[in-house]
């Protein structure tokens, strides 16, 4: 076995060659487009800008990250994907939506020649997790949908988490004025 | 119906999953494949175990020893390749155990208490073998006697 499926065999190709971006949790490789990752930060780096919030109903989110003019929710990815909890070291903040993913580290950038369809077969929560399957390294890599770490549904329910803090916010920012 | 399209109905794949053997048809059957390595990542479909790659293929493997014995079962030594995803009709792997043959035999419907996954009964000699259906193996999920968290994602 040496080489990825080719076009037109398996199922139709998604797209075209695209730059991703590798990434390990608890010893699981992913791979993510590298268009939809605007920044990649240390955690060590965030200071200030990450909040720890109070709420159960998101388990995997524990911090709100005040980015730029964006309030992104900080999802621990490990938890995200039901993996052994580990120490993240990086968060990848994602484009253009109010998430960012705490990662453990990140292994390299590259060009993949297609991302394949995800068999039928898996039909739980992955549909809502993967947008396919690529091959790197003879290993076949999940590569991530940015829109399924958080539904719009949990966007929702940590907005109603959040929003009693938001008076607080705006007196402390009162007070410094 | 011609003789050739009986005798196609009628033929099948025997296969060994852990101590038992069952029969498919061999129609649905693509190849015997070598144990290539299985590929796994997170998901939540407890009957699937991972992916291999087959003729520039991904297929799903299902862990056939979890749906039809309620265990897994070690030592399975080769792939079986067939179509058996219900609606999709996706191609699928089943690991087995390497000994398997051709047969022909008389086909006599299921008892009443087999399992809805035993389309069949498969006559040969003195012996009795399950005919399976796969897709509604694949679709009644992994047996109880699993005793595995089905909402678990599995690495």
């Amino acid at each position: 076995m040496s080489a990825a499926p080719r076009s037109g065999e398996q199922t139709a190709r998604r797209g075209k060659p695209e730059a991703i971006i590798l990434f390990w949790v608890s010893r699981q490789m992913f791979a993510i487009a590298a268009e939809s990752v605007q920044e990649i930060r240390s955690t060590d780096s965030l200071g200030g800008a990450a909040n720890e919030i109070d709420q159960q109903a998101v388990p995997k989110v524990h911090h709100v990250l005040e980015w730029g003019r964006r309030t992104c929710y900080v999802v621990n990815a490990g938890a995200h994907f039901g993996l052994p909890v580990t120490r993240p070291t990086l968060v990848l903040i994602l484009r253009g939506m109010r998430v960012a993913v705490l990662v453990d580290r990140i292994d390299r950038m590259m060009e993949i020649p297609a991302v394949y369809p995800l068999p039928q077969a898996f039909a739980g929560e992955e549909r809502r997790w993967y947008r396919g399957l690529t091959y790197v390294d003879d290993s076949v890599i999940p590569v991530v949908a940015p829109s399924g770490f958080l539904s719009p549904e949990e966007l929702a329910e940590l907005d109603r988490a959040i929003k009693p803090l938001a008076p607080q916010h705006e007196m402390e920012g009162a007070a410094q004025a | 119906m011609t003789a050739g399209d009986n005798s196609s109905q009628n033929s099948f794949v025997l296969l060994r999953i852990g101590a038992q053997r069952f029969a498919l048809p061999a129609a649905l059957v693509a190849e015997l494949a070598p144990p290539v390595k299985l590929h796994r990542f997170p998901h939540t479909s407890s009957s699937v175990s991972g992916v291999i790659i087959r003729r520039r293929r991904i297929l799903p493997v299902y862990d056939a020893g979890s749906l039809l014995l309620g265990k897994g079962v070690a030592a399975q030594q080769i792939y079986l390749v067939a179509r058996c995803a219900g609606a999709q009709k996706e191609l699928s792997a089943i690991p087995v155990n390497g000994e398997c043959e051709m047969a022909t035999g008389e086909v006599q419907p299921p008892d009443g208490d087999r399992p809805s996954y035993v389309k069949g009964t498969l006559r040969i000699g003195e012996e009795c073998v399950d005919i399976l259906d796969l897709a509604i193996l694949i679709a009644s999920g992994p047996s109880t006697g699993a005793g595995a968290d089905h909402t678990e994602a599995r690495p």
